[in-house]
């Protein structure tokens, strides 16, 4: 289990341990740690263009969440985020483990759809950004040439383009994009789980659904955790998927835009705004950053806790 | 293992390599831009300069337009960036400039920049000092960009009135064939159409009443100019709501659409993607017959120097020989763009003919004169625009949310 | 074999729910496979053809978009460039990794919770908020516009998960195993580097392909960070590349064929190390 720990604390001994802990972590603090603390000082300073100001104090985070221009692009664009990752929990992470447990049975071909269901896991988000935009061209994709080919022109739409399913169609691309990690994941949960449990609970009588709700959907409790943080995280930090399909601007008006575009047109600007701000872009990544850690932790810990009940 | 490991230590002593050799006796001036369309012009250009200043060469690099902003302001915040630098105008120059990263021009280091007219210059001058930051390249023009063949084909001519431009839109459509290319998919698309449909509805002197404070985006003229686009949207491509930029480029260049509106700077671009194609350019209709047709017109950007450049001699030289008027003749025949430098012969006949149409122009509105502030006029016009052509909002609404948005930080709308 | 073969015949319901299963599974595949199929056949397709017979079976001989996208863009220099970037930057993650993990495993230490909380801290910190004063360290290092800025960028953003994984498999390993190489007066470096490691490739692995898919996919970091052409990487490259075609459809679905050729081919020569490793972070 454990090594043995009565090691001689010699001075070469602990050379040794610096000369093994010393680089990573020099590594770590020049590049994660100290860019991460000096973007949050950013955030207190006045930005004139490009240049810095003067120090500012909570001047670019009042504009970020209350001023008349940033407030409520944010607010909209947070809300968009919410529902990302409300639609992607139930269709991502609920359909992944829909689809785990019909592969734990291992029926005929299970080895096949397992790799396939994690194909389009290991492409690019920008392979399927593209690929899914040019799909979903109203006039020449294949979603549309298909619903016309079967008789289905009313179900025909501009997706994109349309305020009430760009978002959708963002969200379904990121499911497509997304859903064998949770399945795979739950499969590897499930596997964990002693047969015995799913034997005995199979005599008693009880039928395909109370077995999945009663007893496997608890028992993978540390893979929904581990999961639905990460799906958090990944919620909220959204870019690559819209940026790709609907560009910088969130088209249709702001019916697609999230956090990651308005920190990303904050920040550094498009061409169609004027201002590109530093300091309230490091205030919007520096509010993110402290909502993802806070939720992130107070979600992990409440998951935790749901797991050990059972 | 060991092979891969050569390849790494191969690769990591490549870039070392690669980031190591600076010129040794020349002088190697870097130039970027986000025009990937005028490489080859550009090449072609640098070769010229070379050839006249044997001690300087030019390494050109170009960036995808709607990244090309990023990459400069943080290369340049931290120091860096190019020694010479394609800029844009109005309110994007104003952020680099007014951070001191760009060398202020006159007729001292640059004389050449009497060779331009003072609206061009005024493009790439910064408000708050007078100063001038780069030289100017271009002037564009948004206006309806025609396929002749079509026109012909279906014995129609440019129409004079809107009333003209509806009825023959319905006899396109009539018979099969797309009247508009446009789509609204693209945010920026919707301010193009705009300025390429409805600048003759608004007028210079609707401009001249929002710059006095007289008049603001909720003015009669601005709200039915809106109505009328609304009107027409219907003749657009199919599903126009979902057709981005590209696919509508692709509609009208594979000749299934009669008319496009948007930008002069289109016309070369189709043609080079179909030379078959046979292109004409008409104002935006007039309301009723006897008014001034007009395009409306604006300055793409400029060529200005790197403030913290350790080569700033070498790139003033660059920057005067495109300021000359054998850079303007070349760059006007070649990219099919009008060049502002004063007195050049223009050889291409639809180019001549943008020219002639920018005798009666007014501003691009938004772009000029609402682009220095956030909300920016630019993304409120886009964004409404786009939200009424959805039909999700009224014309008078998409006016208001316009002004609310401008009224926020422009002085005359504030009394 | 399975709960499901065993008990089948007992219960009614069980027969439709394998056919519904195998429906489900079915339809599902195709949906994860048809778009990359769709992507390959339009590949060999003029603009034209994608247009008028979005679904036929194209002439497989009509391999120009390919000739022209090898031939005509520098997608190839981008493919190198991914190579060079993603390799360097596994082989520092799997250095740096092991040597934090193998510390905090294997000798006792006050500091040793620290510092496994240093890089917990890491793991959780977006990288990409911080950008713009990355940026600027990285001109003061002189590494920007250069493959090292990515490198040393992507190896701080694996760093934390693989000190994690190697920590977590060498605590596993007997001590004895130390011991007696302890005895026989064999040094500390040569316990590690003869001993331990050669038993440590299983995770080594894994932490590879965790790290490896995310590197070669990024494209945020290149887009701030590199400007010249010929270092760009390849999803970076592609936005270039698709912003040079938009209109010609048969380019665009040849160069997204290209780009997602190698991970693919690789991914289906290898799924199950990729699965582990992918799922590495996710399943204890």
């Amino acid at each position: 289990m454990q090594a043995s720990r009565q090691q001689p604390r010699s001075l070469k001994h602990q050379l040794w341990v610096a000369f093994l802990v010393v680089p990573p972590i020099v590594f770590m603090s020049l590049f994660v740690v100290y860019p991460i603390l000096s973007a949050f000082a950013y955030a207190f300073y006045d930005w004139q263009g490009l240049a810095r100001g003067e120090f500012v104090g909570l001047k670019n985070f009042r504009e970020v969440l209350f001023g008349a221009t940033m407030a409520p692009v944010v607010w909209n664009a947070f809300l968009h985020n919410v529902y990302a990752l409300i639609a992607l929990m139930i269709i991502q992470n609920g359909g992944g483990f829909f689809l785990a447990w019909l592969l734990y049975k291992e029926p005929f071909g299970f080895r096949f759809h397992r790799i396939a269901v994690f194909v389009p896991v290991v492409l690019s988000t920008i392979i399927v950004g593209f690929l899914w935009k040019l799909f979903l061209n109203p006039n020449f994709g294949i979603i549309n040439q298909a619903l016309y080919s079967v008789g289905l022109d009313s179900w025909a739409k501009p997706w994109l383009g349309d305020s009430s399913t760009a978002l959708g169609a963002l969200i379904l691309a990121n499911a497509w994009h997304f859903v064998g990690f949770p399945a795979l994941v739950y499969l590897a949960g499930m596997q964990r789980i002693p047969p015995e449990i799913i034997e005995a609970a199979r005599l008693d009588g009880t039928n395909e659904w109370q077995l999945l709700k009663n007893v496997v959907w608890p028992l993978v409790a540390p893979s929904t955790t581990i999961l639905f943080t990460l799906l958090f995280i990944g919620a909220f930090n959204w870019f690559e998927i819209p940026y790709v399909m609907v560009g910088l601007d969130g088209s249709p008006f702001g019916s697609t835009d999230v956090l990651g575009l308005v920190f990303y047109r904050t920040a550094f600007g498009n061409q169609s705004a004027s201002i590109q701000n530093f300091g309230m872009g490091s205030a919007l990544a520096t509010l993110l950053f402290l909502f993802i850690v806070v939720f992130a932790s107070m979600l992990t810990l409440w998951l935790r806790r749901r797991e050990i009940q059972f | 293992m060991k092979l891969t490991r050569r390849i790494l230590m191969a690769a990591a002593a490549g870039s070392f390599l690669l980031s190591g050799t600076a010129a040794m006796a020349q002088t190697e001036l870097t130039f970027w831009s986000w025009r990937q369309e005028d490489k080859a012009f550009y090449q072609d250009i640098i070769k010229k300069f070379q050839a006249k200043e044997p001690g300087i060469t030019v390494k050109f690099e170009t960036y995808a337009p709607e990244n090309y902003q990023t990459i400069l302001s943080t290369a340049l915040a931290a120091g860096r960036g190019p020694d010479v630098i394609q800029a844009r105008a109005y309110g994007n120059l104003e952020t680099i400039a007014t951070s001191g990263y760009l060398l202020a021009l006159d007729q001292q280091n640059v004389p050449e920049l009497a060779n331009f007219p003072e609206a061009a210059l005024a493009a790439e001058t910064l408000r708050s000092n007078g100063k001038v930051y780069a030289v100017p390249f271009a002037m564009q023009a948004q206006l309806v960009v025609y396929n002749k063949k079509i026109f012909k084909d279906n014995g129609l001519n440019p129409p004079k009135t809107w009333d003209e431009m509806m009825a023959l839109a319905q006899a396109l459509k009539a018979k099969n064939i797309n009247p508009f290319s446009n789509g609204t998919a693209t945010a920026w698309q919707n301010e193009t159409i705009v300025g390429g449909l409805l600048s003759s509805m608004l007028g210079k002197e609707f401009e001249a009443d929002i710059v006095s404070g007289k008049a603001n985006f909720t003015d009669p003229r601005f709200v039915s100019a809106l109505a009328k686009l609304k009107d027409i949207s219907q003749y657009f491509a199919p599903n126009f709501i979902g057709v981005d930029y590209p696919s509508s480029q692709q509609l009208f260049v594979a000749g299934r659409a009669a008319m496009f509106a948007g930008g002069s700077y289109e016309v070369a671009n189709f043609k080079n993607q179909n030379p078959t194609l046979d292109l004409g350019v008409f104002p935006a209709p007039v309301l009723k017959a006897g008014d001034q047709a007009l395009i409306a017109t604006y300055y793409d950007g400029g060529y200005a120097v790197n403030a913290k450049s350790e080569k700033k001699d070498a790139a003033l030289k660059f920057v005067r020989f495109l300021a000359t008027p054998e850079y303007g003749t070349a760059f006007t025949n070649t990219l099919k763009n009008l060049s502002p430098i004063k007195g050049i012969k223009i050889e291409d006949p639809i180019t001549q003919d943008v020219a002639k149409l920018a005798e009666n122009s007014m501003s691009y509105l938004m772009l000029v004169r609402f682009r220095y502030q956030e909300p920016s006029g630019s993304v409120l016009l886009q964004s409404n625009v786009q939200k009424m052509l959805a039909g999700q909002q009224t014309p008078e609404q998409a006016a208001a949310e316009i002004n609310k948005g401008i009224a926020t930080y422009y002085k005359p709308f504030q009394k | 074999m399975t709960a499901i073969t065993s008990d089948a015949p007992a219960t009614r319901q069980a027969i439709p729910f394998v056919l519904l299963a195998q429906v489900i599974l079915i339809a599902n595949s195709f949906i994860m496979l048809y778009p990359v199929v769709v992507m390959v056949l339009s590949a060999f397709k003029t603009t034209g053809e994608i247009f008028e017979h979005p679904f036929a079976l194209p002439d497989f001989t009509q391999v120009q978009n390919f000739a022209k996208v090898l031939g005509e863009t520098a997608m190839p220099v981008y493919f190198v460039n991914s190579i060079l970037v993603t390799g360097t930057s596994i082989v520092l993650i799997l250095v740096l990794g092991t040597m934090a993990g193998y510390a905090v495993a294997r000798y006792e230490s006050r500091t040793n919770t620290f510092i496994l909380l240093f890089f917990l801290a890491g793991l959780m910190l977006p990288l990409k908020l911080a950008v713009i004063p990355l940026f600027i360290l990285l001109r003061d290092l002189g590494l920007l516009d250069s493959r090292w800025s990515l490198i040393v960028t992507y190896t701080a953003i694996g760093l934390p998960s693989t000190v994690f994984i190697m920590a977590g498999f060498l605590r596993t390993l007997p001590s004895e195993l130390e011991d007696a190489a302890r005895i026989d007066g064999a040094s500390e470096p040569r316990i590690m580097w003869s001993v331990m490691l050669p038993l440590a490739r299983p995770p080594m692995a894994i932490a590879a392909i965790q790290n490896a898919v995310p590197i070669w996919n990024d494209f945020f970091f290149p887009l701030v960070f590199i400007q010249t052409d010929a270092r760009k990487t390849l999803p970076q490259g592609l936005t270039t590349f698709m912003g040079e075609y938009t209109t010609d459809w048969g380019m665009l679905f040849a160069g997204l064929t290209i780009a997602a050729a190698p991970i693919t081919l690789l991914y289906i020569a290898l799924s199950r190390q990729f699965i582990q490793g992918m799922t590495a972070g996710a399943v204890k």
